[in-house]
C-alpha cells in the first residue's frame, strides 16, 4: 500500500505466530543540517525524528532518527503475526511533518 | 555499412597472463598450522609483496593500476631493490580487491591517483622488499647453520661468503615462508641504490607491443553479449518511456533494458549490433529543468562571481583590499578555463557477471577498491560473494578513480540477464557527453604597486565550480562549505602550496556549481590556476617593468626548490641569452602534488596565427626519481595532453547538454605538432617524495601563453587557443 | 587582521590529523565524542563484545545511503529480549545514527537500515537487553574517496 509520500510492505496472509520482515519507506530529503550553499550558507536541519509502528494499536517498533539516517528512510524488521487487523505507521519530523500509513494483515 | 568485424587478433578468451595475472591468484588460505600462503600455482608467498616460484621467477603484488603511467614498474623497482631480486626473473600481479577484503586490507590502498602510486606507498612496499629478503636470508642461514651476518644477497642468489655455498631464491623460498616476519626492517640509504633511480625498461611494455596485453576493450568471455547504452543527453534527466519493440527483432538483438532511472542499453550478440540498434531506439527523455541551460548562462554567472561580496578564503596574507585600496597603480585581468574532457584512448567499458550467489567485473580501473564498492552496491550481495579483477587501463588520467559509473551500470544490466557475461562497452559520443569534467573556472587578478612600482598586493579571485562538493561533499561540509582543493597550486600549506610570498594576498573562491558533473581531470585545478596566476606574474612583470624572471625571483626567497626549477629551465633555455630572430620565450613554475616543477617554451609564430613550438624545457623535483625514463616519458606525456587542451579542448553547453563529441570537435595534437621536451630531473630528496603523473602538466600552458604574448604583443587570457584562431602547426 | 594561517595554527597544526571547529561549534565527530554519546545511553553499566552482528558493506564509494544491518542474538521471550538496538559513528558530523525500541512481539531482533558514511571509520551497535545488559557488535568501513585526497585535508 502507498500513498505518494509512503510504501510499506507487510506480508498478506501470514501464518499465526509466524515472524514476518515488514519493511517502511518515507519520502524525505533527511536534510542533515551540515550542508551549505555554494555561498556559504547553512541548510538548516529537517530530518525525520521518529517511527512508530502499531499493530492493531499496540507499539511494536519505534525509531529514533537522526541526520546520519539517508535520504528516502528505510526500516526493515519483524513482528510475531499474532492476530488479524491493521498494522499502522507513523512518521514525525521537523517542521511538522506527519505521514500515517497502515495496511491490513489477514493471519490465517 | 561496415560489416561484423571477425574477432581480432588482440581479442583473447580471458586468460591468466594476458590479464596481467590477476586471475592466477587464486588463494589457498591454510586452516590451521604454519601460515604458509600460496598462490595458485602452489608457490608460496614469503609476504603479500612477494610471491618465488621455485624457478627463481618472483611474483611482485600490485595494488595500485596501471595505466600508461609507469607506476608498476616503479613500484616493482621499490620492492627489487629492498629484496635484491634478479630484475629479468620480476612478473607483477594483482591481488583482487576480493581477497584484499578478506585478508583485511593487507595490500593497503588500492586507488591509483593524485600521483599518488609511488610517492604514497614507497615506504611499505620497500619494506615489503626488505622483509622478504631477510626471510630468505635467513632460510638459507638455517639450512648451512650458519650466522646471517655471514651471508649476502645479489641477484636473487644468497652465499655464504667463508664457504662461498650459494642457494637461489626459488631453493629456500618454501622454508622462507614459514618463517615469522621481521619485526625490525631497516631499509637501504638511497645512496646505496642500484635499481631504484635506473632507467630499467617496463614490465608492461612487451606485451603492449605484440599486442599480447588485453584491455577492457578487447575482452571476450564464453557466451559473453554485447551492450551498448545512452544515459540522458541533459544531465539530471530520466528515461521517460522507450519503444522496445521498434528494434528487438534487429539482428543480434537479445535484450532491450532500462539502467536505473537515467539510461537504456541494447544488448546483443556483439556491440556492432547492440549500438546500431540503440542508434535506432525510439527513447521519450524527460530532461529536467537543465535542458534550458546554455553556456552562456553559465559564463554570465561565473562573471558575475568575480565581484561576489562572498567567496571562500584559500589564502591571505595581511591585508590585500587595502593595499589595493591605496594602491599607486593597479594591473586587473580576468582569465577562463573551460570544462574539459579526460578522452581516454579506451572508452569506458566494464564486463560483469551476475548471478544470485556471485558478482564479477572486468574493469580497468584506478581503484580496484572504488570498483569493489561499486560492485557491492549494485550487487547487492555481500563481500564474500563479489570479486573485481582489475585490467591494465588503455587511460585514467582521473575518469576512471572516483567515478566507477560504468561499473554500476554493467551490474544493473547483468542483474537482468543472471548468468550471462555482458560486455558494456561506451561509444566515443558517449564517452565525450557522460564525462567527469575539469571544472569550469574564470579568475580576476589585480595586483597594486606602489609609486616605486613595487608588488604591495595581490588579490585573485576564482569564480567557478567544485568538484568536492559535487563528489566529496563530507569534506565541503566540514570546511564550513568551502573547497580547499581549489587551491591547489596556490595553497597556504600542504602538497600544493603556493611558491611565491606577497606583502599582501588574498586568493578567494565564489563557488559557483552546474548541472555539469566535474570531476578530477589530471592535474585537477593546478591546470588553471598555473595559467591564472603564471600569466598574470609576467603581466604584473611587465607593468613594473622587469624581466619575467627576475621578477619572479623577488617573491621566491622562501621558496628554494621553486627557483630551483625555475632557474633550472630558465639557464637551458639560455633566458639571458638572445632568442633567435623570430622566436619568443615564456617560462612558468608551481609545486603540485609535492613536487617542483618549471617549463620554459620557445616558439614563433608565422601570419599572425600559426604557433611553432620548437623546444620546451621542463625541470621537475620530486624528491626522488625512482625511474628517471620514465619520468622523462609522464613528462613529455603530460605535455601532450597539456597542450592539446591548451590548442584545442573544450566542452561546451547546449540545451543542457554537451555539445564535442567526437574528435572532430574535440582534437587531440599529432606527433607532428609535438615539440622536443629537454627533461630536467633533479631530485633533491628529504623526507617527502612528490608526484609524477600530474603536477608537470601545469606548466606548459602559462610557458607557451606567456611566450605567445612575447610575439604577438597580445594577452591571452582564455583557453583553448583555437578560439582565438591560434593553430599548432 | 589575523590571518587565516594563523588561525588554523591556533586550532591544532596544519598536518593531517587536523580537526576544523567551525565557529559553531559543529566539528565533524571524533572518537571521543561517540564514546560520550555511548555513555549517555548506557550510563556506568559495562558493555560486553558480542551478541551483536553489525553488517555494512566493507569498502564504500559512495556515503549516501549505504545498507546497514543489525542482528542480535536472543530468544526474544518475555523474559529475555533486545529492548533496544543503538548505532553510533565515530566520524559522521554527529555520533549517533539510529536507534530501535524492540521488545519480545519482534520474534527476532533483526533490523536493517540505509545510513550515509561521511569517512573511513568504524561504526558500532549496542544492543540493551531486558535484564539490563549491554552488548556491542561493529564493523570498520573504508570509504574509497578518502583515500584520494591528501592527509590532513579534512
Amino acid at each position: 500500500m502507498a500513498t505518494a509520500s509512503a510504501v510499506v510492505n507487510v506480508p498478506a496472509n501470514p501464518r499465526r505466530g509466524e515472524i514476518i520482515e515488514i519493511k517502511a519507506l518515507v519520502r524525505h530529503a533527511m536534510e542533515t543540517g551540515f550542508r551549505r550553499t555554494q555561498l556559504g550558507a547553512v541548510i538548516p536541519r529537517d530530518i525525520i525524528r521518529q517511527f512508530v509502528c502499531l499493530y492493531n494499536g499496540v507499539e511494536i517498533f519505534r525509531a529514533e532518527l537522526h541526520p546520519s539516517i539517508a535520504a528516502n528512510p528505510l526500516l526493515t524488521f519483524t513482528t510475531v503475526a499474532t492476530e488479524s487487523g491493521t498494522i499502522e505507521f507513523r512518521w514525525t519530523g521537523d517542521k511538522g511533518f506527519s505521514v500515517v500509513e497502515s495496511a491490513r494483515i489477514t493471519v490465517v | 555499412m561496415i560489416n561484423t568485424p571477425k574477432v581480432s587478433r588482440r581479442s583473447f578468451i580471458v586468460g591468466s597472463a594476458a590479464v596481467g595475472g590477476g586471475l592466477a591468484l587464486g588463494l589457498r588460505l591454510p586452516p590451521f598450522g604454519p601460515a604458509v600462503v600460496r598462490a595458485a600455482d602452489g608457490s608460496p608467498e614469503i609476504n603479500v609483496w612477494v610471491v618465488i616460484r621455485p624457478d627463481d621467477t618472483v611474483v611482485i603484488r600490485m595494488a595500485r593500476s596501471e595505466m600508461g603511467q609507469g607506476t608498476i614498474t616503479g613500484l616493482a623497482q621499490l620492492v627489487a631493490e629492498e629484496l635484491e631480486c634478479n630484475w629479468s626473473k620480476i612478473v607483477y600481479e594483482y591481488p583482487t580487491p576480493g581477497e584484499s577484503v578478506k585478508r583485511k586490507r593487507a595490500w593497503g590502498d588500492f586507488s591509483t591517483g593524485g600521483s599518488r602510486g609511488i610517492r604514497t606507498s614507497h615506504d611499505y612496499v620497500r619494506k615489503g622488499g626488505a622483509a622478504a629478503r631477510l626471510m630468505l636470508v635467513q632460510a638459507a642461514a638455517n639450512q648451512w647453520n650458519v650466522p646471517v651476518s655471514e651471508c649476502s644477497t645479489v641477484n636473487g642468489v644468497i652465499t655464504h661468503g667463508p664457504s662461498k655455498r650459494k642457494l637461489s631464491y626459488g631453493k629456500v623460498a618454501e622454508a622462507a615462508a614459514r618463517l615469522e616476519a621481521p619485526k625490525d626492517v631497516p631499509l637501504k640509504d638511497p645512496k646505496n641504490w642500484k635499481v631504484i633511480g635506473k632507467a630499467v625498461p617496463r614490465l608492461d611494455t612487451r606485451d603492449k607491443v605484440t599486442g599480447k596485453q588485453v584491455y577492457g576493450f578487447d575482452l571476450k568471455l564464453p557466451g559473453m553479449l554485447n551492450a551498448a547504452i545512452k544515459e540522458s543527453p541533459v544531465f539530471g534527466g530520466k528515461v521517460k518511456s522507450y519503444d522496445a519493440a521498434r528494434v528487438a527483432s534487429m539482428k543480434g538483438v537479445r535484450k532491450v533494458v532500462q539502467v536505473g532511472d537515467t539510461a537504456v542499453a541494447v544488448v546483443a550478440d556483439t556491440w556492432w549490433q547492440a549500438k546500431t540498434a540503440l542508434d535506432q531506439l525510439p527513447v521519450v527523455w524527460d530532461e529536467g529543468p537543465s535542458a534550458k541551460v546554455q553556456q552562456s548562462n553559465i559564463n554570465d554567472m561565473l562573471k558575475a562571481g568575480l565581484d561576489a561580496d562572498q567567496a571562500f578564503v584559500g589564502n591571505q596574507e595581511g591585508d590585500a583590499k587595502k593595499a589595493l585600496a591605496g594602491a599607486a597603480k593597479k594591473v586587473e585581468a580576468v582569465y577562463a578555463y573551460p570544462w574539459q574532457n579526460h578522452v581516454c584512448m579506451e572508452p569506458m567499458n566494464a564486463t560483469a557477471r551476475y548471478t544470485a550467489d556471485k558478482c564479477e567485473v572486468w574493469v580497468p580501473t584506478q581503484d580496484g577498491e572504488a570498483s569493489f564498492a561499486a560492485v557491492l552496491a549494485a550487487s547487492g550481495l555481500p563481500a564474500d560473494k563479489c570479486e573485481v579483477y582489475k585490467i591494465n587501463l588503455g587511460g585514467g588520467f582521473g575518469r576512471r578513480g572516483a567515478f566507477q559509473d560504468y561499473v554500476t551500470q554493467a551490474i544493473n544490466i547483468a542483474k537482468q540477464m543472471p548468468g550471462t557475461p555482458v560486455k558494456l562497452l561506451w561509444s566515443r559520443e558517449e564517452d565525450m557527453v557522460q564525462g567527469r569534467y575539469h571544472p569550469i573556472m574564470q579568475c580576476k587578478l589585480v595586483g597594486g604597486f606602489d609609486a616605486a612600482n613595487n608588488l604591495t598586493g595581490l588579490h585573485m579571485r576564482l569564480s567557478g565550480q567544485s568538484i568536492l562538493k559535487e563528489v566529496r561533499p563530507a569534506i565541503v561540509e566540514q570546511q564550513k562549505g568551502r573547497d580547499p582543493l581549489t587551491f591547489q597550486g596556490v595553497a597556504d600549506s600542504g602538497e600544493h602550496s603556493f611558491g611565491y610570498n606577497y606583502p599582501n594576498l588574498l586568493i578567494d573562491h565564489a563557488m559557483r556549481q552546474s548541472h555539469v558533473p566535474p570531476g578530477f581531470w589530471r592535474g585537477v585545478n593546478i591546470n588553471q590556476n598555473a595559467v591564472f596566476i603564471e600569466c598574470f606574474m609576467d603581466e604584473l612583470a611587465e607593468a613594473a617593468g622587469k624581466d619575467p624572471v627576475e621578477f619572479r625571483r623577488q617573491f621566491m626567497a622562501k621558496h628554494p626548490r621553486n627557483l630551483a626549477v625555475l632557474n633550472a629551465v630558465a639557464d637551458r633555455i639560455g633566458w639571458t641569452r638572445p632568442a633567435p630572430a623570430g622566436v619568443h620565450r615564456g617560462v612558468a613554475q608551481m609545486k603540485a602534488f609535492n613536487s617542483f616543477v618549471a617549463a620554459a617554451c620557445e616558439l614563433s609564430v608565422k601570419d599572425g596565427n600559426k604557433v611553432k613550438i620548437h623546444r620546451i624545457v621542463a625541470a621537475t623535483d620530486p624528491g626522488y626519481a625512482v625511474n628517471p625514463a620514465q619520468i622523462e616519458r609522464q613528462v613529455s606525456g603530460s605535455f601532450v595532453y597539456g597542450l592539446s587542451a591548451l590548442f584545442m579542448q573544450e566542452c561546451t553547453v547546449k540545451g543542457g547538454r554537451i555539445v564535442e563529441e567526437n574528435f572532430n570537435t574535440y582534437n587531440s595534437m599529432r606527433i607532428a605538432q609535438m615539440p622536443k621536451v629537454e627533461s630536467i630531473i633533479m631530485p633533491t630528496g628529504g623526507a617527502i617524495w612528490g608526484g609524477i603523473g600530474e603536477p608537470t602538466i601545469c606548466v606548459a600552458a602559462p610557458a607557451v601563453l606567456n611566450a605567445l604574448f612575447q610575439a604577438t604583443g597580445k594577452r591571452i587570457r582564455s583557453v583553448p587557443l583555437k578560439n582565438h584562431g591560434f593553430q599548432l602547426v | 587582521m589575523a590571518s587565516r594561517r594563523h588561525f588554523l595554527i591556533a586550532a591544532g597544526g596544519l598536518a593531517g590529523g587536523m580537526r576544523l571547529v567551525s565557529a559553531s561549534g559543529n566539528a565533524h565527530a571524533t572518537p571521543d565524542e561517540m564514546r560520550e554519546a555511548v555513555r549517555k545511553v548506557i550510563g556506568s553499566s559495562r558493555v560486553q563484545s558480542g551478541r551483536v552482528k553489525l553488517d555494512l558493506p566493507p569498502l564504500i564509494d559512495n556515503g549516501n545511503s549505504v545498507s546497514l544491518s543489525v542482528a542480535v542474538e536472543s530468544p526474544m521471550t518475555p523474559a529475555d529480549h533486545v529492548k533496544a538496538i543503538h548505532v553510533f559513528t565515530e566520524k559522521n558530523p554527529l555520533p549517533n545514527v539510529v536507534s530501535v525500541y524492540l521488545g519480545p512481539r519482534a520474534g527476532r531482533a533483526n533490523i536493517a537500515t540505509r545510513v550515509r558514511i561521511a569517512d573511513t571509520q568504524t561504526v558500532t551497535a549496542i544492543a540493551e537487553m531486558s535484564d539490563g545488559s549491554f552488548w556491542s557488535g561493529s564493523m570498520s568501513v573504508v570509504v574509497t574517496l578518502s583515500a584520494c585526497l591528501e592527509d590532513g585535508l579534512i
